[in-house]
Formats: C-alpha cells, sequence, structure tokens
C-alpha cells in the first residue's frame, strides 16, 4: 500500500472518537474550557519570556565580561529590560484573573 | 460587613459615620455603610502616616556635624536617586528628586507592608497602583509643559510634520499606554506573590513558604525601583533635548 494510503487510513481511524463529544453536555456543567486555555496560555507566556530574559541576561553577562568598566550602564539596561519582558507574562496573568471563574 | 483586617475596623469603628457621610455628599453610596474604608484604604492611611511620623523624626534630627543613621539612609537614597536620574535624563534633573524619592519610598513600603501578618499591602489591589500611576503620568506630563511650554504638544507630532496625523493617535495611545503597564506591573507582582505565598502556606505553613517570603521581599524593591527608573525614562522623553 502507498504512504498516501496508509496515512488516509490512520486518520479515518480517528473518526472512531466522535461518540466523545457527546459525553459533553451530560458531565456536570460540562469543560470548562477557559480554564484550560488559561492553562495553556500561562505556560506559553512564561515559556516565551524565559527566553527572552535568558537572552537579555545572557547578552549582558558577555558585554559585562568584555567591558567591566561599562557596569553601570549594562545593569541599567538589563535590570529594564528583564522587567519590561517580565511584565508581558503578568499581563497573561492578569488576564486569567479576569476571566477564570 | 466585609472582612476587615484591625487596623480597618479600628478606623471603621471611629471613622464611619463622618466618612459615609461624606461619600454620599458626593453622590457615592458606599457599599457596605458601616464599613466604608476598605482594606486597602486603610493600609495607605497607615503607610501615609508611618511615613510623615519618620520623615518628621528625620526632619528632627538633621545635622550637619554629627549626621544619625537616618540621616545617612536617607541621604544615600536621595544620592542614588540623584545619581540615576542625571545618568538618564541628564542635566538639571535635581529638581525631579524630591517626587521620585517619594514615590519610591512609598510604593517600597506599600509593598513591604504585605509581608507583616496582620497587615496587607495596598498594592496587590488594582486601584493603588492605578493612583501611582496616574500620578507618575501627570507629573511627567506637567514637567514637560513646564519645560516646553506648549511646544511640549510637539512631542505628539513625531519625527516629522508631514507624519503628525498618523503619529498622533500612536502616540497618544502610546502615552496611556504607560499607564496601563506601570498599573498591571506592579499589582499582578505583588498580586501574583500573594497568591504563590498563600498556595505554599496552604501546603505547609511551617518552614515552606520562606523562600517564597523572601522572593516576595526581593521582587518588592525591585517594583517599586523599577517603577521609578521606567517614570523617570518617561521623564526624560518630556524633558529630556537632542543636541
Amino acid at each position: 500500500m502507498s504512504k498516501l494510503s496508509k496515512l488516509f487510513m490512520a486518520l479515518s481511524v480517528l473518526s472512531f472518537a466522535v461518540p466523545a463529544f457527546a459525553q459533553g453536555e451530560a458531565a456536570a456543567g460540562g469543560t470548562n474550557w477557559v480554564a484550560i486555555a488559561a492553562g495553556f496560555s500561562m505556560a506559553f507566556a512564561s515559556g516565551i519570556c524565559a527566553l527572552a530574559q535568558g537572552k537579555a541576561t545572557a547578552s549582558a553577562a558577555e558585554s559585562l565580561a568584555r567591558n567591566p568598566a561599562a557596569r553601570p550602564g549594562i545593569q541599567l539596561a538589563l535590570i529594564l529590560g528583564l522587567a519590561l519582558i517580565e511584565s508581558l507574562a503578568l499581563y497573561t496573568l492578569v488576564i486569567i484573573f479576569v476571566k477564570v471563574k | 460587613m466585609p472582612e476587615q483586617l484591625w487596623f480597618t475596623e479600628i478606623l471603621n469603628r471611629l471613622l464611619a459615620n463622618p466618612v459615609t457621610a461624606l461619600l454620599r455628599a458626593v453622590h457615592v453610596e458606599p457599599k457596605h455603610p458601616a464599613a466604608p474604608i476598605s482594606n486597602s484604604f486603610a493600609m495607605e492611611l497607615l503607610v501615609f502616616g508611618l511615613l510623615l511620623l519618620m520623615f518628621l523624626l528625620l526632619r528632627s534630627r538633621l545635622s550637619v556635624e554629627r549626621p544619625g543613621g537616618l540621616q545617612h539612609t536617607f541621604e544615600g537614597l536621595e544620592r542614588f536617586i540623584h545619581g540615576q536620574s542625571s545618568e538618564i535624563i541628564g542635566h538639571h534633573s535635581e529638581g525631579y528628586t524630591a517626587f521620585l524619592s517619594t514615590l519610591f519610598i512609598f510604593i517600597l513600603l506599600c509593598n513591604l507592608l504585605g509581608v507583616i501578618p496582620g497587615f496587607e499591602s495596598p498594592t496587590a489591589v488594582p486601584i493603588v497602583p492605578l493612583g501611582c500611576a496616574i500620578c507618575a503620568f501627570l507629573y511627567y506630563q506637567a514637567q514637560g509643559f513646564k519645560h516646553a511650554g506648549v511646544g511640549y504638544l510637539k512631542h505628539f507630532a513625531g519625527p516629522m510634520p508631514a507624519l503628525a496625523p498618523l503619529m498622533l493617535p500612536i502616540e497618544l495611545i502610546s502615552h496611556l499606554a504607560r499607564v496601563l503597564s506601570l498599573t498591571i506591573r506592579l499589582f499582578a507582582n505583588m498580586f501574583a506573590g500573594d497568591m504563590v505565598t498563600l498556595v505554599f502556606i496552604s501546603l505547609l505553613p511551617i518552614v515552606f513558604p520562606i523562600p517564597f517570603l523572601v522572593l516576595h521581599i526581593f521582587v518588592s524593591l525591585l517594583q517599586a525601583y523599577i517603577f521609578v527608573l521606567l517614570t523617570t525614562v518617561y521623564l526624560q522623553g518630556a524633558v529630556g533635548e537632542e543636541h
């Protein structure tokens, strides 16, 4: 059998799971999609914030090693940059606290 | 009756009737007429009272020949804020040091108050950081107008006069977004610190929450500093001159 027909057979097996949608309303109150989305979005925001802060810190450490005399300026730029990046992740947290019951 | 801290209860017992009458005179109906002063407002008043007492004490102990510890501390703070603002703004930045250092001490004390049991941080409710952000916003706009007169409005027009219709809404929105970001940054940091401490205290109240309280104290210091640093940067945008 060709690769394409194997792919279609695998996808068609997934349609066996469709009856699971019917049980959503039968459960008490239904699934809380807002909470699930909140968890994923906070994880996303924190992860990307950590990446950005890591890049900023790495660059600051390297430039400090190259030129220790410029410490005040580098320190200022580092702290300012870290706080601004942190606040972006915090906006997500605020939305979560506003929207999730 | 809402849940009140002991200090709020004392204030409400003493002042509930005059405060409710005052609020009703300006057509505001308090949610609980027997307790019109909220926790955060009572804590803010406490911070205000403590700072006033501290500054009065400092004033009475000022000395040129033999400065005491309190004077050294405040001189160090003033030197720090002045050094930072002269580095960012440049010339003639002495006039701004008073506002910036007061803002720093106020926000720092508000943040740290929540660590003491029986008190809560006023900055952990959204309205208090909004008040600080609006004060900072009005201050730097006023300094901009004082420095350049009506010519301050040229700042909103962008680099070229031809681009002004495009830049004006963008600049207005970016200035208003500064208020929003200052507020949410301070509020969310304090609120998240409270939440994390709550979660870990509910898990194990004895030793486990200590690292999180230390982190909260560090974050309190850092967020007060960041607030003042950003206000200094906005001041530089308002009064700084390009040579």
